[in-house]
């Protein structure tokens, strides 16, 4: 029997959803017994020409990534997407614009001129900025051209599966890895994790959820037994599709909501944001005061890894 | 001036590519090492809450 | 800034007991106010998903008028309240987003009061006036390009997603 072509790419991306997958651990030695990997850039050697070279639909399971945010990466999505039978959204920044989505607060120049000027560790008198094309005396070079707005995967190319998760937990890697081997992928456009929220997995005591205030995480040491939003913590679990075992909950952190939405949801900020103010109990205009200045950052934190995948997308500048 | 392109570079976290240029005894003249990615932590990161900023940053590597 | 040209679109949420009530009777009363309101009824100004908020936003709306009956005349009892909560949370939020804190306003209106409906129409439509159009910006790839919209959304999906072995302590939760 054939084997398996499989791909792997990373885009805007820390490299986490490859070390999860190499967190499989000896159970990689199954998937290249049954899959040959064409393209892996953190552990093989194949560079982009080999890709071009392929014929269409050559690669049969591509496993991309990594949020777009420049237009090398954009092309490569536009080039695995062609080369590729099936593309898996992997992990939350390909889901969902992830962590590099919150650059979505800003743009080009504002990103470029913290970066290459302001930052404090940054010595740059010329005030040099990296550049698409510039001739050196040898030739010409080029970089990639720096959007102004990070976007998911799907808002570039038409993708299969989305397997969320930053990183994606070993057990749904495996879910997905073993679908593949066995030819039991299902239908297209399933998101490989749970259709119920994280609450629904989670094995704290739920009992009245009203709060009357809202703790920064350093403010209070939760009781481990106890949810996390009774306690007055900002948990995501709500609003947040569940599958991860909720690793974070365990761990006595409330979550972030990096497993995107839950199922029929289409905007996980808005969402939390309307389940928080139901259970916060004041009536009042001191109350209500008070619960807008305990909430200090409700975008960076209801939008955590979902806000390329959000309704308005991006801050308007 | 021919040019030999390493195109990503591999085996590491992160993107890269080396530019190699020759000159026509086949030597190398010159050699350029580009990073073509940036996200811009240091950017959005402002406005975060201090005590969220750990849970932000190991995002910079997955490794 | 104001563009004398620029009429705005402002979708108003009314809740059906007291604010769509009050509308009605400036209606009767034959009271002018600025036509750049889209009323959409519900039943309660509760029923207000912030969601709705930001859709309109996306497909169009320049400004939002969410009215409800005043606090402690909600007919339903505390669906006001959660609104009270709900919209300035949200505004701050959509501050945060760029969205002007007069493109969005929440207030109370009983069904007598048409004059004051009148009075909350006429001002936020001068405020968004005053504002011009909400930017559709949503990142231009480079300068000048659009980019074309990619496939299956995530969340939107309605096949079954693939089953993962559920924890055998959790009991489905029936819905009340």
């Amino acid at each position: 029997m054939a084997k398996l072509k499989l791909a792997l790419y990373w885009a805007a991306a820390c490299g986490g959803c490859d070390v999860a997958v190499l967190d499989i651990n000896e159970k990689i030695l199954d998937v290249a017994a049954i899959a040959d990997i064409l393209l892996w850039p953190v552990a093989l050697d194949f560079k982009y020409h080999h890709v071009r070279a392929m014929p269409d639909k050559h690669i049969d399971v591509c496993l991309f990534n990594g949020a777009i945010r420049n237009s090398e990466q954009e092309e490569l999505a536009l080039l695995l997407r062609a080369k590729s039978k099936v593309m898996v959204a992997f992990g939350s920044c390909a889901c969902f614009g992830g962590i590099p989505a919150l650059a979505n607060f800003s743009n080009r120049q504002g990103i470029f001129e913290r970066v290459y000027f302001e930052a404090q560790s940054v010595e740059n008198p010329e005030k040099t900025l990296p550049q698409p094309h510039i001739k050196v005396k040898e030739g010409e070079l080029e970089l990639p051209e720096f959007h102004d707005t990070v976007r998911t995967l799907a808002q570039v190319v038409p993708v299969e599966y989305f397997l969320p998760g930053c990183p994606p937990t070993v057990k749904l890697i495996l879910t997905a890895v073993d679908a593949i081997a066995k030819n039991a992928l299902p239908p297209p456009g399933a998101v490989i994790a749970s259709n119920k929220t994280l609450c629904d997995e989670c094995e704290r005591v739920k009992e009245d959820k009203t709060i009357t205030k809202v703790y920064r995480t350093h403010e209070i040491i939760p009781d481990p037994k106890k949810c996390l939003l009774e306690q007055g913590l900002l948990c995501m679990g709500p609003a947040t599709r569940g599958g991860c075992g909720a690793q974070c909950v365990k761990a006595n952190v409330p979550c972030r909501g990096c497993f995107g939405p839950p199922p029929g949801v289409l905007d996980q900020g808005a969402k939390y944001l309307s389940a928080l103010a139901s259970i916060y109990d004041v009536k009042d205009e001191v109350g209500i005061a008070r619960m807008l200045e305990e909430i200090v950052d409700p975008a960076g934190t209801f939008y955590r890894f979902s806000l390329a995948d959000s309704m308005l997308k991006r801050k308007r500048l | 001036m021919k040019k030999i392109s390493v195109d990503p570079i591999t085996r590491l976290e992160g993107h890269g590519k080396i530019e190699i240029f020759l000159n026509d005894a086949g030597d190398v003249e010159n050699t350029y090492f580009q990073i073509p990615e940036l996200r811009g932590f240091e950017k959005f990161c402002e406005g975060r809450p201090v005590e969220e900023v750990p849970r932000i940053v190991p995002r910079i590597c997955g490794v | 800034m104001s563009n004398n040209n620029f009429e705005p679109k402002i979708v108003g949420f009314l809740c059906n007991w007291c604010s769509y009530r009050g509308a009605n009777t400036a209606g009767t009363a034959r009271l002018k106010s600025a036509p750049n309101v889209r009323i959409v009824r519900v039943m309660c100004s509760g029923r207000v998903d912030p969601t709705f908020v930001l859709k309109a936003f996306k497909q169009g709306a320049d400004g939002v008028l969410v009215l409800g009956c005043h606090p402690g005349d909600c007919h339903y009892a505390e669906g006001n309240y959660k609104t009270a909560r709900r919209m300035p949370l949200l505004k701050k939020m959509l501050n945060q987003l760029g969205i002007e804190d007069d493109r969005v306003r929440l207030d109370w209106v009983s069904a007598s009061e048409g004059a004051r409906f009148t009075q909350v129409v006429n001002e936020i439509t001068a405020k968004v006036k005053e504002l011009g159009p909400f930017s559709r910006d949503e990142g231009k790839r480079n300068p000048g390009e659009a980019w074309a919209p990619g496939g299956a959304h995530p969340t939107r999906a309605t096949k079954v997603a693939a089953q993962v072995n559920e924890p055998e302590a959790v009991k489905p939760k029936e819905r009340g």
